[in-house]
């Protein structure tokens, strides 16, 4: 039983020397915290959960000392600008940060650089230059959903917008990246725009409530958490079904392909995987294991098509939403790739 | 003094004044067609603020202090463990519901000990207590969505008539709940305890057991709005509760219950739900930037407010 153990601890390390040469040796000792602003819905807990995942498998193997996870509860600028300084007065080596506001925590973000750790911000990046930046390109990611509209509506038509939750960073990227797509394809005209606040039930009643009010409607554009609530609402009103993008939520991805063997339904998904915040992590130790890594990374968004959607689908839990957790090679490969 | 003459002084009369008014203004937009539409849906999603409002009025009737913030995760909860129990089976429905009850039986419990046996002011001791709820939710499901059976969703979203099914059942509830108020001793006790907490206790109404009682009953509703509410988007989410805090209240106040406590009217509570879902409707379809329709939306919230809180002189 012992030398079994043992035998495996040795094959582990042989395996992952083999795979990381130096970095075992050097970030062994080596603490990661990651400091969450808010755990409140499905995208977040499957990205607390990849963390946990990866993190846990990673301090087994030796490669770093922890990865402890601390999610404030009110999702509060200075509530997380607290936790982080806790955070360096408990000694981690690096902090990684899914921000509450892009400048709000600079403070915190400084005073952290300036004790010596290193800070990897992803999905909800600072802007504090010392911090790494692992962002996703938002305005990238509502172009590609007109540019797929372009593809299959030749004719254009009228668009019905569903954005996030007012006032965050990530709603107005997205919808800017919309609206651009829209100026190039001028076919296109957005007819009306709703907060669905990225919530089915939310998204549901603001598109029952302006359904009525709107001519004839090709298609939905979407960020996310959203698409299964319009098709429900399209349903209720009595409307043909639009081309609803969706977000690769469980719910969404399952009417997706319920419609496609009805009725040969075609659309796109696209959003980002939770498990970005492995990615986060894997460039926190990378660095910590001085390797030079750029300040600025862009993540690629998930997209799932006509063609992958049984496969994304079976990969998915159900009641989650597609993901993809980072190796250390995958992200060796995003750091060197840039 | 003629009924007609009076009805301006009725603090209901505002909400629904408002609500015809968005009303109104959508049709002279899009059309008679486009009116009967929006109203339909509007029926249907002003029903689950009607159901939680309820609750809340009862609770704001109790006098200054009370007010139950643990709602949203009491949604959440029992919306999330009811679903994941029945996991889309028809046949489990009935224990569904009863575990939904459940939840709203043991957090109204826990509120009231709380606010009774530790002292903590109603605002703190809920607001504190969602916390554990929430957690609990998250803790049980992680998030995951699960499909409700799909007789539920189906009984959520029918219709008679282009009459959402729930509506009227809630319409019956409110007709209930109305007696309640003010022909029950409950509802009465209720009134009294709001109006003056001192004189009623003198008067020997049992001011606690008035009190457990009416936060649980809230609590209750809200797991009920839970329940039906995942039934009619599809499955039970972490945030499904959230905007069903400051509606709650805002919904209640619009509807011309006394902030103050001690006066109620549930005829206001419809008024005031349609209200909501109209003018947040017309502002969507007149295609106002999410800005000016959040400035829009408080202007006339306060404005409501203003007019219908203001006490007649006669």
């Amino acid at each position: 039983m012992k030398i079994n153990t043992i035998g495996k601890l040795c094959i582990l390390a042989t395996v992952g020397s083999m795979a990381t040469t130096s970095a075992i040796a050097d970030t062994s000792g080596k603490r990661i915290a990651l400091s969450n602003n808010y755990a409140g819905n499905s995208w977040r807990q499957a990205m607390l959960t990849s963390w946990d995942k990866v993190g846990s498998a990673a301090v087994a193997d030796g490669v770093v000392a922890a990865a402890d996870a601390f999610t404030t509860a009110e999702n509060q600028v200075t509530e997380q600008a607290a936790q982080i300084q806790n955070l360096i007065l408990q000694g981690y080596d690096a902090i990684v940060i899914n921000a509450a506001s892009p400048e709000g925590l600079n403070g915190a973000v400084k005073e952290a650089c300036d004790a010596g750790v290193v800070v990897v911000s992803f999905d909800g990046i600072v802007t504090e230059p010392c911090a790494y930046r692992i962002a996703v390109d938002f305005k990238q990611m509502g172009k590609v959903q007109v540019e797929y509209l372009a593809d299959r509506l030749s004719d254009g038509g009228n668009l019905l917008e569903i954005r996030g939750l007012a006032g965050v960073f990530v709603d107005d990227e997205i919808s800017a990246g919309i609206h651009a797509g829209v100026e190039e394809n001028a076919q296109f005209e957005i007819q009306g725009s709703v907060h669905g606040d990225w919530a089915q039930d939310v998204a549901q009643k603001a598109v029952a409530g302006i359904l009525p009010s709107l001519p004839e409607i090709k298609a939905v554009v979407t960020q996310g958490g959203d698409g299964y609530g319009a098709a429900q609402a399209f349903k209720a009103a009595g409307r043909p079904t639009p081309i609803i993008v969706m977000g690769n939520r469980h719910d969404e991805l399952t009417w997706w392909k319920e419609q496609k063997d009805a009725s040969g339904y075609e659309t796109m998904s696209v959003s980002i995987a939770p498990g970005v915040s492995t990615l986060a992590f894997w460039v926190a130790q990378q660095v910590l294991d001085g390797n030079s890594v750029p300040q600025d990374l862009t993540v690629p968004f998930l997209e799932i098509t006509q063609d992958t959607l049984e496969e994304s689908l079976a990969n998915t839990q159900a009641g989650g939403v597609a993901n993809v957790e980072y190796t250390l090679d995958d992200s060796i490969a995003v750091i060197t790739g840039n | 003094m003629s009924p007609l003459t009076s009805l301006p002084q009725k603090p209901w009369i505002w909400a629904w004044i408002g609500a015809i008014l968005m009303w109104l203004i959508i049709m002279s937009v899009s059309g008679i067609v486009a009116g009967g539409q929006v109203m339909s849906a509007a029926a249907s999603f002003g029903t689950f603020f009607v159901i939680v409002a309820i609750g809340q009025m009862f609770v704001i009737t109790l006098g200054p202090g009370n007010v139950d913030l643990s709602i949203p995760a009491c949604i959440t909860l029992s919306a999330t463990l009811a679903m994941k129990f029945m996991n889309g089976d028809p046949n489990l429905l009935l224990p569904g519901f009863l575990i939904s009850l459940s939840v709203g039986l043991v957090i109204g419990t826990l509120n009231f000990l709380l606010i009774l046996l530790l002292r903590i002011p109603p605002i703190i001791a809920t607001l504190s207590a969602s916390f554990l709820y929430q957690s609990t939710a998250i803790w049980s499901n992680r998030g995951l969505r699960v499909k409700p059976p799909e007789v539920l969703g189906d009984f959520a979203v029918s219709k008679i008539l282009g009459v959402p099914i729930l509506t009227i059942v809630v319409l019956i509830l409110s007709v209930a709940m109305a007696f309640t108020l003010h022909r029950t001793r409950f509802g009465l006790s209720v009134l009294a305890v709001g109006q003056n907490q001192k004189a009623a206790k003198l008067a020997g109404i049992r001011v606690e057991r008035v009190r457990f009682l009416t936060y649980l009953m809230y609590a209750v509703l809200a797991a009920i709005c839970g329940f039906f509410l995942a039934g009619f988007s599809g499955g039970a989410a972490l945030n499904m509760g959230e905007q069903y805090l400051l509606m709650s209240i805002a919904v209640v106040v619009i509807g011309g219950t006394s902030v103050a406590g001690g006066d109620a009217n549930l005829t206001g509570l419809w008024g005031a739900s349609l209200f909501i879902f109209l003018l947040v409707s017309m502002l969507n379809t007149l295609g106002l930037s999410a800005g000016y329709r959040l400035i829009v939306t408080g202007a006339i919230i306060v404005g409501i407010i203003a007019i219908s809180g203001r006490k007649s002189a006669i």
